[in-house]
């Protein structure tokens, strides 16, 4: 009886201090740990997921395609037309316009946004110090019912109607798996500016050794994704501003 | 062996432990996302205490609210949004660190215009990233919190004045220093329990010179004094070190409260507005405080300084001042002569200047925030700041149903709880002047009771006459005057539709909705003269009946038994008549733990027992703010506690669940508390719902809707709180459970709506979709789930995004299946984004989590007062199948001639002697394809002529949105579409015949392939 109280005091030390002694760091890395390693993250070159974006009483298919170096592109598929709708080249960002369904080039402030976002993928937390980014253990919260580490993660600041801003967004990493099961971003522009919209991540899966969150729901809109294409072979039509059209 | 034999007996105990522990859920892990919706309205909008500028971008501005927290407008003020949800709403100050702006805020909690209806802070909080995240440093009691001042070269260096506790004794009062940024604080200025620092200013251009107004105050729920011997005016010029009374030229006798404000363009230049019995007024000192003038006395300046004390001196200019007051006072000649600031809401508690323009001015009142272009001479008010103040709130029994409340010095209004396009500012009506308290709804008839403050007009309303009618209950010749309290209790009776209750210190009871009043109790209060305080106000007299003591303040009539009537009073009386009225008994006696004649908030009569009734009491009026929530089941006999450590705040309401009565809801100082366990413990609702004062809970009960009002955020909805009744230890250890649900209603409805502009606050409408209600005993976060709706047969009606969170998760369903396959054209068509509406009925609802299906069933009905028969929908049914069938009909037709027109120009491409061929394929299907779909064009003014797909796209979605049978126009024009429809497919078939076999055969011929062309099931499918 003695050994079973000395164990049951050992696994419950163990988990209070497990809970204790969590930095950001250690979460982070836990992370990567779990959803296949950080060297694995770090190879990637880019990927393509397929999907169905869900809108209101919309389903409209989709393919994403995110490159390391930046580069971007989604086509969507609308009434049987299938369109790139919106890209970056790596210089150019560019959309469809939805009264022509022609490519316009997309404001210097939107642009710059998207050159931001070559170290927001496939994650901030991949080597956040280099790429100047600051991390944030907030504490532990509740949330979708979870126990959670809030994770504050600070990057670049962003121009916002000819004014530099700054630009955090909070993580919410499962302290069972060390995975996010909630982003929370703020509003940056309009008149809903400053409102905290939170998406829900889940329905993680192993892909090539490599995990990803296969749903992503908010109020506006959820993701469901069918797969994810590792190092996928592009072309880089896909990425450029159709000039001239 | 060993081993084993301990893993096995800790297997044992975890299942022993299982088995034998009750699972207790709390808060997100109980409520999962059932969630809030915040309803406002902001078009009354509510006190603002204190506006904060950033020192170098003049788009960000912040707004300290008396009970809805911090906002932030990052837009000039054009809009603004909540950055403190999570803390005490009620607030004192906001600083913006001079030296890190974008990044570093401070917060004082508390109001410090200390009216009788004010909140409590608990601390100073920092944020270190521009309001994201808030970090308290400290101060937890010290209730009020009125400066922060920040050395401009120094961050680390900041002094907080403390006003302090409003209703007692305090040590937690003065001014406080720190020089490491908050970590540690030194008090450098104290000078009894009674008073504190009302404003701390620094010198920008010397930081070392700071100025201190201390204030002697104190309030009782019966009186406030505000001045004494110890009011002063302090200068320290060593950073606090030391200190000296700078009173030269001041009025002799006792101070009351002492405004304060530096010229930040001249620091020698000091105003202070004096409350004192002589000579009060507004002082200025060119010598830096050594020697004050009287320069103006003026009724705008001097009045009530306990809720109007900020003098605000333009950034630019030492001789342009604003002084808060009733209206604003503005002087552009240092003092000498005032007016008054444009029209707006009244009562003004703060100003600040634009950064850049001293024409820009930001101006706080009681009414929101106001926006000036022109020095203060036109107000323009900020629409979207919905932190309304309800004392009082009461919901009726329409479709929707409306809620009825009262708030502080904005009136009495009532408004719906949905509106087409939301609920927006146009949708609330007036029902009052001054300050509203209770609003109640006649059971039967359109009549509306209002009141204004301490009872001073009771309004029986006629909504259809739009007739008013003041009811309110006289003395009777030769008896004692009637004390009503500020905020004066009425009732509607539940067994007599016309039987209307007010309390004065009497209850009194009319038959005929108060034309006439006959009183049925003595006097329930103590009656103690000396809590009877007529000249309330101290230094400067404030008679606003806000103090009248010794009344009744709560009033319940049994649901049950029309005999029985509880009725609390503001003195600690517990009463209750059981034989309606004759005879009444005093149980406060058989309360335990409860200190003596603490103010009965609310008592509640069960809905459940007639011998059953909760009571909550109120003590922070005398600096006790300890919950107090108490149940009797013997009519007051005995009486439990039902308050556990989970309660965070004084309590002022309670709502008895009206189904399960272990569910109780409970509003406190600090939120919203939920128990459904009868009181064993207690969970705070968070779920888009804010740490704010909720004074009044209705449960609505035909949608079970539980409807908050809360001093500071406005009409606050939980939208059907059914599921928690279902809760047992049953559901909890389930992986899964569904939660019945009753029949949903197609609702009948496709309306206008919506005529706000983007900057105007609208309320969120109900949901009125299908929901399917369920159970998650863990977050699901691995692996594939989904959540999909089948027919009766099996087959698939539509995929759902499902809820994933731990607790009970709702998901909605609009009825809809899904959207047709639409032809490709080179436009979008609209109509073809139309989702059919499924048939009334019940469907299988199946969530496969991994491996596991769940499943369960949910049953639609048609609008019960609907018009259209069963066997118009039959034919609506029928014909929208039909066009969407026609639709995916027409989709699969021009997807096989672009795959053949394709296939063309490919074969073309490679061998160019096909050519003849090939363009006779292409030739002939890009004709057909052209009286089929729109080839050119734009979605807006360069539209190509509809074809086919757009003329049938049109009649497809007109009658897919129908209830009922389409029009005979529709059925003729369908008709015609689908003989065209049918035409094209014989077309197509005679092109495929001829030329494209022939294209085939000379494939074959010059061994290439044929194209394969998928199935319509196959393409349908894709």
């Amino acid at each position: 009886m003695n050994a079973l109280k000395s164990i049951l005091v050992a696994i419950i030390l163990a988990i209070t201090t497990s809970f204790q002694a969590q930095t950001a760091d250690e979460i982070i890395n836990n992370y990567f740990e779990n959803t296949g390693g950080k060297e694995n993250w770090e190879k990637l070159k880019g990927i393509k997921m397929t999907g169905v974006m869900k809108m209101q009483n919309m389903e409209i298919p989709f393919e994403q395609i995110m490159m390391t170096d930046g580069r971007q592109s989604t086509t969507i598929e609308l009434q049987g037309n299938k369109m790139i709708w919106a890209a970056y080249d790596g210089e150019t960002s560019w959309s469809r316009n939805q009264m022509t369904m022609e490519a316009e080039k997309n404001d210097n402030e939107a642009t710059e946004k998207m050159k931001n976002l070559i170290k927001d993928w496939p994650s901030p937390f991949l080597n956040y110090k280099e790429k100047g980014y600051s991390i944030e253990l907030i504490g532990n919260e509740t949330i979708d019912g979870a126990d959670t580490f809030k994770i504050k993660v600070t990057k670049d600041p962003i121009m916002i109607n000819g004014k530099s801003e700054p630009n955090i967004s909070h993580y919410y990493f499962d302290t069972e798996n060390y995975v996010p099961i909630v982003i929370e971003e703020a509003v940056q522009d309009g008149p809903m500016k400053g409102k905290t919209i939170k998406m829900s991540i889940s329905d993680y899966q192993e892909v090539e050794g490599l995990y990803f969150p296969f749903s992503q729901s908010s109020e506006l809109q959820s993701i469901d994704f069918k797969e994810f294409d590792i190092d996928p072979e592009v072309d880089q039509a896909l990425f450029a501003f159709p000039e001239g059209k | 062996m060993n081993n084993k034999f301990i893993i096995a007996s800790l297997a044992i105990l975890f299942c022993i432990n299982l088995q034998a522990q009750e699972i207790v859920l709390k808060g997100k892990e109980l409520f999962g996302n059932l969630k809030a919706r915040q309803i406002g309205p902001a078009l009354m909008s509510g006190r603002i205490i204190d506006l904060e500028n950033h020192p170098t971008n003049d788009r960000i501005i912040y707004a300290g609210t008396a009970g809805g927290g911090v906002w932030k407008s990052s837009n000039g003020g054009a809009s603004f949004s909540s950055v403190f949800d999570e803390h005490a709403q009620s607030i004192g100050v906001v600083k913006v660190d001079p030296t890190d702006p974008d990044n570093t805020i401070w917060v004082g909690t508390g109001e410090i215009w200390t009216r009788n209806s004010v909140s409590i802070g608990d601390g100073l909080y920092k944020s270190t990233d521009g309001g994201a995240n808030w970090k308290k440093m400290g101060f937890e009691n010290s209730e009020r919190i009125s400066s922060i001042q920040i050395n401009p070269k120094n961050s680390n260096e900041i002094y907080i004045g403390v006003l302090g506790a409003l209703w007692s004794d305090s040590s937690d009062r003065g001014v406080y220093k720190t020089i490491d940024g908050g970590k540690t604080w030194n008090k450098i200025l104290y000078i009894n329990q009674k008073t504190g620092a009302n404003e701390v200013i620094i010198d920008p251009k010397n930081p070392n010179i700071v100025y201190v107004a201390m204030w002697e105050f104190r309030r009782t729920p019966w009186g406030f004094n505000s001045g004494g011997p110890n009011s002063a005016l302090y200068k320290s010029t060593d950073a606090g070190k030391t200190w000296n009374k700078i009173h030269n030229g001041f009025p002799e006798g006792d101070l009351g409260r002492l405004a304060l404000a530096i010229s930040p363009s001249n620091p020698q230049i000091i105003y202070t507005v004096i409350e004192s019995k002589e000579n009060k007024g507004l002082y200025r000192s060119d010598d830096a405080g050594a020697n004050w003038k009287l320069l103006n006395g003026d009724f705008g300046l001097v009045v009530r300084p306990f809720y109007f004390s900020r003098i605000v001196v333009d950034p630019k200019n030492p001789d342009i001042l604003i002084k808060g007051g009733l209206f604003g006072s503005i002087s552009r000649d240092g003092g000498k002569t005032f007016k008054n600031l444009g029209s707006m809401h009244a009562d003004i508690h703060d100003i600040v200047f634009d950064i850049n323009n001293s024409d820009r001015i930001y101006v706080g009142t009681d009414g929101g925030v106001y926006r000036s272009w022109d020095g203060g001479a036109t107000m323009d008010m900020v629409d979207n700041l919905p932190i309304s103040q309800f004392y009082h709130i009461s919901v009726d029994n329409e479709e929707p149903y409306n809620i009825y409340g009262g708030l502080q010095d904005n009136g009495s209004w009532w408004g719906p709880s949905s509106s087409p396009g939301g609920i927006e500012a146009r949708d609330w009506k007036p029902v009052g002047y001054g300050d509203g308290f209770r609003v109640l709804r006649h059971p039967s008839k359109k009549i509306i009771y209002s009141e204004m403050q301490g009872a001073q007009n009771v309004w029986r309303y006629d909504i259809d006459r739009n007739y008013t009618k003041n009811i309110k209950p006289l003395p009777i010749k030769g008896e004692a005057e009637l004390r009503f309290n500020w905020n004066a209790p009425m009732a509607v009776s539940n067994h007599h539709p016309d039987r209307f209750y007010m309390g004065s210190q009497f209850l009194h009871i009319s038959e005929d909705m108060g034309d006439n009043w006959k009183k049925i109790s003595p006097d329930l209060t103590t009656n103690d003269p000396a809590k009877q305080d007529k000249e309330s106000g101290g230094l400067s007299v404030d008679k606003s009946g806000a103090e009248t003591h010794t009344t009744i303040f709560t009033i319940a009539e049994s649901p049950i038994d029309q005999n029985i009537i509880w009725v609390g009073t503001d003195d600690g009386n517990v009463q209750v008549t059981q034989d309606g009225g004759k005879s009444w008994t005093n149980t406060v006696a058989n309360i335990q733990g409860l200190p003596k004649n603490t103010w009965v908030y609310h008592i509640e009569a069960s809905t459940h027992n007639k011998e059953t009734a909760y009571a909550v009491f109120d003590g922070h009026t005398t600096g006790d703010m300890k919950p107090y929530v108490y149940k009797t089941t013997d009519f007051g006999k005995t009486w439990s506690s039902l308050v556990t450590n989970d309660i965070v705040g004084f309590a002022r309401n309670i709502q008895e669940d009206y189904v399960n009565q272990d569910i109780l809801y409970l509003g406190t100082e600090f939120g919203l508390f939920i128990t459904i366990d009868g009181g064993k413990h207690w969970s705070r609702f968070t779920n888009n719902m804010p740490a704010t004062a909720v004074h009044f809970i209705d449960l609505q009960k035909k949608t079970d809707d539980l409807v908050l009002g809360t001093h500071g955020r406005g009409i606050i909805i939980i939208d059907d709180i059914s599921p928690l009744r279902k809760i047992t230890q049953e559901v909890l250890v389930k992986d899964i459970h569904f939660f019945e649900t009753p029949p949903f209603t197609i609702k009948e409805e496709s309306g206008f709506g919506g005529g706000s502009t983007e900057l105007q606050f609208k309320g969120e409408n109900p949901n009125t979709n299908a929901k399917i209600i369920y159970y998650l005993k863990k977050r699901h976060t691995f692996g594939k789930m989904t959540l999909s709706i089948q027919d009766q047969n099996g087959n698939k009606v539509v995929d759902l995004v499902p809820g994933k969170s731990k607790g009970i998760n709702i998901v909605n369903w609009n009825f809809r299946k899904k959207a047709p396959k639409v032809a490709a054209g080179k436009t979008l068509t609209f109509g073809g984004f139309t989702a059919p509406r499924v048939a009334a009925g019940t469907y299988n609802i199946v969530l496969t989590k991994g491996k596991n299906q769940y499943k369960s069933t949910i049953t639609l009905q048609n609008d019960p007062i609907s018009l259209v028969s069963e066997k118009d929908r039959i034919v609506q049914r029928k014909a929208a199948q039909q066009l969407f069938d026609d639709m995916q009909e027409l989709a699969y037709l021009v997807y096989q001639i672009d795959q053949n027109i394709q296939s063309a120009k490919n074969v073309s491409k490679k061998d160019p002697a096909s050519q003849k061929i090939t363009s006779s394929v292409i030739n002939q299907l890009v004709a057909l394809k052209k009286t089929l779909v729109v080839t050119t064009g734009d979605n807006y003014v360069a539209e190509a002529e509809p074809q086919l797909r757009e003329k049938l796209s049109e009649v497809y979605s007109d009658v897919t949105n129908l209830f009922e049978k389409p029009s005979s126009a529709q059925l003729e024009n369908k008709e015609v579409l689908e003989t065209r429809l049918h035409n094209a497919k014989e077309a197509y078939k005679n092109i495929e015949n001829k030329q494209i076999t022939k294209l085939n055969k000379y494939l074959e011929k010059t061994a290439g392939t044929p194209l394969k062309i998928i199935t319509k099931e196959e393409f349908i499918n894709k």
